[in-house]
């Protein structure tokens, strides 16, 4: 970056993602949030907040800190400096704390990241039943509304290694919203995937945001984020470039980095 | 047409595409029949020239050592009871691997006793070739009445309900442990490990039942548990039913005991040893590292040297120093879990990052993570090393006879000092005895881990619906 950031100075009048897309209160918020891998300095004076039911897609391009970002949110990255706040709950090196923040937080990965050696009912049943301490018969009926509600009931009884990409995807965020989180946080959940079957997790999320799931997402999938996010927030090298609802990010963009990023995936 | 396929199968088949295909191919394969059949005519007219008196006169010193010879109904009511336990474990697992697979929507496994045979064939040809060496009808009677034991209890743990599986799985450990009572007595370990397992089934049943119902189930069920585990352990001491202890075993039956010992022991130290080794708290991890790395630098002998003169030295003078056999135990329990430690922790190295991630994104605890998600994954990765591992215990158990312990290949030796067969030379007969048995043994273990390789993999390989 050309200029060097002081204090909670945002980079410009359109990087500030702090105000919230209006509807509810305030569930997350992140000020001043700093990250190093060593000498290299991943997320630099993020400040950000998330309010109830709102959707939030965050772009950027590759090695901007977009995943490790929502990877601070539950702690999966421990953050250097700043303040994270999930639901009342600041994160800190106090285990418990970060327990109650990852109950209330899903978290969908890349790579699905299920676990092979359990069935489908089994991956979704596990956190419910060894966290929330449901019985066994309790957990399995959420677990199958849920197989219903993403599409593949008829898959319970399968191992992951059985479904195709897609349906691994969608059982993955089944497990998620098994524990039933206030927050969820997608992490590309679809650059893994083969073409044909984008659409089919693209489908779920959307039917979750339309439900008033509160979500951040991290996506390459610019057709989404123009029909499901509230806001955009555009991220490069590390810090909060540009901020702004679907229309003003894609028809009308101010930093010259973000037209310079659209112009090259559009 | 019948000419052409003819022809077709002399220039295809398997002997004329692999042994003659080239010239040099010509050369080897006839250099390597003519070594064969030297050897095989060599070994051949060896084992019918050779002299098993020996062994048919030294049979019961080769398995059973120095037993008292009047006390030799024990290792018999041993056997049986060893027979019965692994009937009805593997009766009521077969049933519930069965229950599962319906309930997957897999093929339900077929029954049949005939697979049984092909898995220990070898082991229950060993036995007959053990008998083969004694006179008399009763060995054979008792064998036939052992298998038929495990026969009979198999086919009723197959009738046990699967919501009921761990009632089996206890009664073949009491069973299991009731052959230990018999040969060494209701005293000591015996005593102890029977009313550990008893304690442990009331703790487990109470808190079936009252989970339901009761707020307190847990504690209620640890109560109950102790209670019933101490009582039977005491009553059996009051009952004084007297044995002969470990100390006094010998003969192929010490090295199948040993082996035992140290897989049941070691194993679980080992895997402490290796979540201690990858754990971050320094002190825990040290001790780890520092346990591990001397018990993997040292030669297992010198090891064998230091219980049997040293360790007593390391006993406070208050204490008992336990007896050599115990006291060789302990290093071969320490030595296997140094080495179990350190297989462990290659497959604990291979669960992806990503699998722990998901598993903290849950909610779940730095425990239960590695209970439930990382040892299922990493342990079924290393089942091949582990069982070799077991597999080179079981072998080192005749290291014991560096210590004068009339294990299996002590006796060996012995026999042939015997003032009859004393200069005949005999050393290759006794020698290719032990060998067998201890191939038979090794071979059908690391068959049953393949097996069971192939079991756990359900889940993991894409080509699924086959169980084996």
């Amino acid at each position: 970056m050309k200029t060097q950031i002081t204090a909670s100075q945002p980079v410009s009048v359109y990087a500030d993602a702090t105000k919230i897309a209006g509807k509810g209160k305030l569930i997350i918020q992140l000020r001043g949030v700093d990250k190093h891998f060593g000498a290299f300095q991943a997320l630099t004076n993020i400040n950000m907040s998330v309010g109830e039911r709102e959707v939030v897609v965050v772009i950027g391009p590759s090695g901007s800190g977009k995943s490790t970002l929502i990877r601070c949110i539950n702690r999966l990255e421990r953050h250097d400096k700043g303040s994270i706040t999930v639901d009342g709950i600041e994160l800190s090196d106090d285990i418990k704390a970060t327990q109650n923040v990852r109950r209330e937080t899903g978290m969908v990965f890349q790579s699905f990241n299920l676990f092979p050696h359990l069935s489908v009912i089994d991956n979704i049943t596990l956190a419910p039943r060894n966290v929330r301490n449901l019985s066994k018969a309790e957990a399995e009926a959420t677990a199958m509304e849920l197989l219903e509600r993403v599409q593949i009931p008829e898959q319970a009884r399968k191992y992951p290694g059985q479904l195709s990409g897609g349906q691994q995807q969608r059982v993955a965020i089944a497990r998620a919203l098994a524990m039933k989180p206030k927050v969820m946080l997608f992490d590309e959940p679809t650059s893994a995937l083969d073409p044909e079957m984008i659409k089919e997790v693209l489908d779920t999320m959307k039917d979750l945001a339309s439900e008033g799931m509160t979500m951040i997402c991290v996506t390459h999938e610019m057709g989404f984020a123009r029909e499901v996010a509230d806001r955009v927030v555009f991220m490069a090298d590390g810090e909060i470039v540009e901020v702004g609802t679907p229309e003003h990010f894609f028809e009308n963009p101010t930093e010259d980095r973000t037209k310079l990023f659209l112009s090259q995936i559009l | 047409m019948f000419d052409k396929r003819r022809e077709l199968s002399f220039k295809d088949s398997w002997i004329n595409r692999n042994l003659f295909n080239t010239w040099y191919n010509v050369v080897l394969t006839f250099l390597i029949i003519i070594g064969l059949s030297f050897l095989i005519t060599n070994l051949i007219s060896w084992l019918l020239a050779a002299d098993f008196a020996i062994v048919r006169k030294n049979l019961t010193l080769f398995l059973v050592g120095g037993f008292p010879r009047d006390q030799l109904w024990r290792l018999w009511v041993a056997g049986h009871s060893m027979l019965c336990c692994f009937g009805i474990a593997s009766g009521v697992l077969w049933r519930s691997a069965q229950a599962e697979a319906q309930a997957k929507g897999f093929a339900a496994e077929q029954h049949s006793w005939l697979d049984l045979l092909r898995r220990f064939w070898v082991l229950v040809a060993l036995l007959i070739f053990f008998l083969s060496f004694t006179r008399g009808v009763l060995p054979y009677l008792l064998l036939v009445s052992a298998l038929g034991v495990f026969v009979v209890s198999r086919e009723l743990a197959r009738r046990v309900e699967p919501t009921v599986t761990h009632r089996g799985l206890f009664l073949a450990g009491l069973v299991g442990l009731s052959s230990f009572v018999v040969l060494a007595g209701t005293s000591g370990l015996g005593a102890l490990s029977v009313g550990g397992l008893i304690g442990t089934w009331t703790l487990f049943e109470v808190r079936h039942t009252l989970e339901s119902t009761h707020q307190n189930a847990t504690a209620v069920s640890r109560f109950a548990g102790l209670g019933a585990g101490v009582v039977v352990w005491q009553t059996m001491i009051a009952i004084g039913f007297d044995g002969y202890g470990w100390d006094t075993w010998t003969g192929f039956h010490l090295n199948l005991f040993v082996t035992v010992i140290g897989i049941s022991s070691g194993f679980p130290i080992g895997l402490c040893l290796a979540l201690g080794r990858s754990s971050k708290m320094p002190i825990i991890k040290t001790i780890c590292v520092v346990f591990i790395e001397f018990c993997r630098g040292v030669p297992l002998i010198t090891l064998l040297f230091f219980a049997a003169w040293m360790m007593p030295l390391l006993f406070p003078r208050s204490v008992v120093v336990p007896d050599l056999v115990t006291r060789c135990m302990i290093v071969l329990i320490a030595f296997s879990a140094a080495y179990i430690a350190e297989i462990v922790r290659g497959g604990l190295q291979s669960v992806p990052v990503g699998q722990v991630e998901a598993a903290q994104a849950a909610g779940l605890s730095q425990i239960k993570i590695q209970r439930l998600i990382v040892l299922p994954q990493a342990l079924r990765a290393v089942i091949p090393a582990m069982v070799g591992q077991f597999i080179s215990l079981f072998k080192d158990t005749t290291l014991l006879s560096i210590l004068k312990i009339l294990e299996m290949l002590h006796g060996s030796r012995v026999s042939n000092s015997q003032t009859e067969f004393l200069g005949l030379g005999l050393s290759g007969v006794t020698l290719t005895f032990v060998a067998v048995a201890f191939w038979v043994v090794a071979y059908t273990m690391s068959k049953e881990s393949r097996r069971l390789e192939t079991r756990l993999g359900v889940g993991i390989n894409q080509n699924l619906g086959q169980r084996l």
